[in-house]
């Protein structure tokens, strides 16, 4: 199992290297994004609005951090992953926009491990409810968009440095260890009762 | 109703503990899962979350950023004073909504539809008050118990039926097995698991989740047909291979916790609750004599 660090934005050659159990640390900007988030691109590209960041070749975080205002600077407390098959349903937009990780906690389904395979897009899974460990690789947080849909909800932009560790779970070859994890699970119930 | 003895510094001190704290059960159980597991990536991820919590408690800061919904069990006999509930109905909200501006708590509890975020974790019916009068009970109890939100994607209710629940319950058996698989990574595995069993549909879902908020996860039912299902189940759900954040491990759940109730004859209503690993949860008892005995953990 290798270990990568990556800087963002990174490319489909970058991503292509990455296979299930690799280790990765992130340094760059990563943006989190979270149901709303995902509602309002898909809202704005219906509306042929400009999205207010770039996002190919980037990161998006499945997460919701808790930040605090102070002398009128957001400082990171904590944040940690949240459950990412909420946002299956933006499978194909996610891939459209050329966004190349997507950090989170649970995995996504089979929509997803389409995209991957055709935009080339990896899955790192981050440790769910470790934010404090997390919140270390944090190094500023560069305000938010869409803070009208609450601190969760919103898009807030991270620089991270050694951001992790997370583990490749899906890659884009379409491989998903979660898909792998479920088919054992069901030959086994069928073993037991 | 200003006679009550219950300070608020003493509940903002227990809404406090429940935000950067796990109960000491789910700590221990934690602790053994990591000792036990074979395989390297999930003990590593064990690892990372124990440290996690020793990092909250070194920082005083959250120990997950989901803050989760939180409800309130209180728990009062025959000579509980009105002053002391109304005391803890004004103070925990109060609470709450400090430890939020604070930092302590995220701020997500939104209106159902229009996903209006309040900014202060305040909002109907928040935190969720259960008021149980228990005949005889000599103290004031108060369990605040703050659950993860990404556990409740995996959650079910069903209406079984005689047919159904099948013979030695291996009906609910499987169904318990394949929610607990289907639900992969979703709950924050390790989780644990609350099932309720009987009334109708409401009951159950209230007993799921007062069985795993309220109980030890390390207890034995008293009832020895409830014992024994629990710990086949935990057992046989350690064998599906899901593991610490669903990437595959020999630890899934830490806890299986049945609540009952009985029900009509036509069905068998059944709702799995799952846990995630970060037990937030903590408690004080308050007796007469001033005297205060915690739960779950020391309330700092």
């Amino acid at each position: 199992m290798a270990t990568h660090k990556l800087t963002l934005p990174v490319d489909d050659s970058q991503v292509e290297k990455l296979r299930l159990g690799d280790t990765v640390y992130l340094s760059g900007t990563v943006y989190t994004a979270r149901d709303m988030a995902h509602l309002n691109i898909k809202t704005m590209r219906e509306n042929n609005q400009p999205l207010p960041v770039e996002l190919a070749g980037r990161a998006i975080f499945h997460a919701g951090p808790v930040v605090r205002k102070v002398d009128g600077e957001w400082q990171m407390v904590v944040v940690g992953p949240t459950t990412s098959i909420r946002m299956e349903p933006y499978a194909q937009m996610v891939g459209e926009l050329g966004v190349k990780l997507i950090i989170g906690k649970g995995g996504m389904s089979s929509d997803s491990q389409e995209a991957f395979k055709k935009y080339k897009q990896a899955y790192l899974q981050a440790a769910p409810g470790c934010a404090v460990l997390l919140a270390a690789g944090v190094t500023g947080v560069d305000g938010g968009h869409w803070q009208e849909n609450g601190m969760p909800e919103a898009m807030w932009v991270l620089e991270v440095e050694n951001f992790g560790p997370f583990i490749v779970t899906m890659d884009s070859t379409g491989e998903s260890r979660y898909a792998a994890v479920l088919d054992n699970a069901m030959q086994k119930i069928e073993e037991i009762y | 109703m200003v006679n009550s003895n219950i300070m608020y510094d003493e509940v903002y001190a227990l809404v406090h503990t429940m935000c950067t704290k796990i109960s000491d059960d789910a700590y221990g159980l934690m602790k053994q899962a990591a000792a036990k597991e074979q395989k390297p990536e999930a003990k590593a991820m064990l690892q990372a979350m124990l440290d996690n919590v020793g990092k909250a408690g070194e920082l005083d800061k959250p120990v997950c950023q989901s803050p989760g919904l939180p409800t309130v069990y209180i728990r009062f006999g025959d000579n509980a004073d009105l002053s002391d509930l109304n005391a803890l109905t004004r103070f925990i909200p109060q609470a709450v909504v400090e430890c939020t501006k604070s930092g302590y708590i995220r701020p997500s509890i939104v209106h159902p539809l229009t996903r209006h975020n309040s900014g202060d974790s305040s909002g109907e019916g928040i935190p969720n008050f259960e008021y149980q009068y228990r005949p005889g009970l000599e103290y004031l109890e108060v369990i605040m118990s703050a659950k993860g939100c990404g556990a409740e994607l995996a959650n079910i209710s069903k209406i079984l039926t005689p047919a159904t629940l099948g013979k030695n319950y291996v009906g609910l058996k499987k169904l318990v097995l394949e929610t607990v698989a289907k639900g992969g990574g979703f709950p924050c595995p390790p989780s644990a698991i609350g099932i309720g069993i009987g009334g109708q549909m409401d009951i159950s879902a209230k007993l799921s989740r007062e069985a795993i908020s309220t109980r030890d996860w390390r207890d034995k039912h008293p009832d020895p047909l409830i014992a024994e299902l629990e710990e086949e189940l935990l057992t046989n759900i350690n064998v599906l291979g899901i593991g610490p954040a669903g990437i595959g491990g020999d630890t899934t759940t830490l806890a299986v916790k049945i609540g009952f109730a009985a029900t009509h004859t036509a069905i068998c209503p059944v709702t799995i609750n799952f846990h995630c690993w970060v037990a937030r949860r903590f408690g004080v008892q308050f007796y007469k004599n001033g005297e205060r005995r915690y739960l779950f953990g020391e309330v700092m």
